[in-house]
């Protein structure tokens, strides 16, 4: 299969849906697909071969973040070029629904077209306004795929039309064999934290006053943090004499993701709220390490409703004290834990979803040419 | 003299705006029409592999309701698929045998392009409201296209 996948953000900085997009195209290529992916990005810096850079981005506020978009009369007509050269039989693209590359894509494409939707933003007053031209955006989509459940139910109760439920993917096999950091996780035990812990809701104070009643009892519980940030925002509120036990990495990249993961006991994502997916639990999982997770909707239904991973009530800093503490001690209850995790996470490999989404592509080139194409390959 | 020109923008500009809800209009129908056909062709399939199944492992109902479902005359066929369905969650599935393996992948395949065709017809069916287009006549060309409404007919998959 030919596909093309428009990225609507920049491939210069960081991000989910960057990540997703260059994961999936690299999967399809193992596949023994070929892949094309526009993306904004600068042409002097490196990039995977199969990306082709539609120039400069320019930063835009949007959802309380600032998104790197292109939009306007010299990206419409990059993208068509790039729609007309690909000669694809599918066109992939995410986050159709702002301003951006994406959009450009759906107006141009002829043949079939997929979406998939990352965020679950919720009902504005913009949304509504613009309903009658996203209204002709989506009846030029075929195959809508969402990342989570919430971004689903956004789709059907806000855009009118179903939509595909396929996870986010992980790379099993990278988190699996990536080495702890030196000297990680000690003997006294090691809890981890990922993440903007400045933003109220990734509730990362929770964790702070939970480890401060553990470590009075506990002399050689370490906390691992890693994420944008400034330090001093992180230790604040944190006794003095506690402070040296936080051990601070600053934004990490992807490989040291993986390696901090594998460098820690437990992994805590104490949210209190927001989280659409948990792209962090399955990297957790997959990295092998037990996880404890606030009781959100989104984690418990990861979490195989606490099978894989332990569940607290969200925003309970006691009661994640009190896990925490039991888990600590309990090294097989954690590796039991750590098996059924892996059992869970087998199913967020990315073979295993690429593989939903090239079915959700044979569905759309189908229904857009009224023919059944043949085997696909086989998901068991 | 200026208001010819005026006259004739506006002409071209209406103009414009019919010919492309007249092509809008045709292309959402279009689209309803061939995913009404690819679900056809899935739904067949299915049934065929539930028929395959039945013979396979000895199961008489599940043989017959494959075979009234491929049989069903267009106005019965959403309660034949439904009553397939129901068939086919009956029977305990094993991951090894791929006659199992083929009704699970067929039924998924109609899960995906019936959620596909659902959202075509929504798209032609709200075009189809647009007053303009039912005072202009403009579907007349196109008969009024149906959801297929049956239950989700995705299976669990087989488990070890």
């Amino acid at each position: 299969m030919r596909v093309g996948i428009v990225c609507p953000y920049s491939l210069d900085v960081p991000g989910g849906v960057q990540n997703h997009v260059r994961d999936l195209a690299g999967t399809l290529i193992g596949m023994g697909h070929e892949v094309s992916v526009l993306a904004p990005a600068d042409e002097d810096a490196t990039h995977p071969p199969f990306v082709v850079p539609a120039g400069r981005a320019v930063p835009v506020r949007y959802n309380g973040s600032v998104a790197r978009l292109s939009f306007g009369p010299i990206s419409a007509a990059r993208v068509r070029r790039w729609i007309e050269h690909g000669d694809f039989d599918v066109l992939h693209v995410h986050e159709p629904g702002t301003p951006s590359l994406s959009l450009l894509a759906v107006m141009s494409a002829r043949g079939p077209v997929v979406a998939t939707f990352h965020t679950a933003m919720p009902r504005s007053r913009a949304m509504a306004v613009a309903q009658g031209i996203l209204q002709l955006v989506l009846e030029r989509i075929s195959g809508r795929i969402a990342v989570s459940a919430l971004a689903r139910k956004v789709q059907v109760e806000h855009l009118g039309g179903g939509a595909v439920e396929i996870p986010n993917g992980v790379s099993v096999a990278r988190f699996a064999t990536a080495s702890p950091l030196p000297g990680w996780p000690g003997e006294g035990g090691t809890i981890g934290f990922l993440g903007r812990f400045t933003e109220p809701r990734k509730g990362f104070p929770v964790l702070v006053s939970a480890f401060v009643a553990l470590a009075a009892t506990r002399p050689k519980l370490r906390l691992l943090v890693a994420g944008p940030g400034d330090p001093s925002d992180l230790l604040a509120g944190v006794p003095a004499a506690i402070r040296a036990r936080i051990e601070f990495l600053g934004l990490v990249s992807e490989e040291m993701k993986a390696r901090m993961l594998r460098s820690v006991d437990v992994y805590v994502a104490p949210n209190t709220g927001g989280e659409s997916f948990g792209m962090i639990l399955t990297e957790a999982m997959a990295a092998g390490t037990p996880v404890v997770a606030s009781d959100l909707d989104a984690f418990r239904r990861v979490l195989d409703g606490g099978e894989a991973g332990v569940l607290f009530p969200t925003g309970d800093a006691d009661a994640l004290g009190a896990v925490l503490g039991r888990l600590l001690d309990d090294p097989d209850r954690r590796a039991a834990l750590a098996g059924r995790a892996s059992q869970v996470v087998a199913g967020y490999d990315w073979p295993v979803v690429a593989a939903r989404v090239v079915e959700v592509y044979a569905t759309a080139i189908e229904a857009t040419e009224g023919i059944v194409l043949d085997e696909l390959p086989d998901l068991g | 003299m200026w208001w010819l020109v005026g006259v004739v923008g506006v002409i071209v500009l209406v103009a414009t705006y019919l010919t492309w809800t007249a092509s809008r209009v045709d292309r959402l129908h279009t689209r309803a029409a061939t995913s009404a056909r690819a679900l056809d062709a899935h739904l067949v399939r299915r049934a065929a592999a539930a028929a395959v199944l039945a013979e396979e492992a000895a199961i008489p109902d599940l043989y017959a309701a494959a075979r009234s479902a491929l049989d069903a005359d267009p106005d019965e066929r959403e309660a034949a698929e439904n009553d397939l369905t129901r068939q086919l969650r009956k029977i305990s599935l094993s991951a090894e045998d791929p006659a199992t393996a083929g009704v699970v992948g067929a039924s998924r395949r109609v899960g995906l392009t019936r959620q596909v065709h659902n959202d075509m017809v929504r798209d032609a069916l709200a075009v189809r409201r647009r007053p303009l287009v039912r005072l202009l006549g403009l579907t007349r060309r196109h008969p009024r296209p149906a959801y297929f409404d049956v239950d989700d007919p995705t299976l669990d998959p087989p488990s070890g």
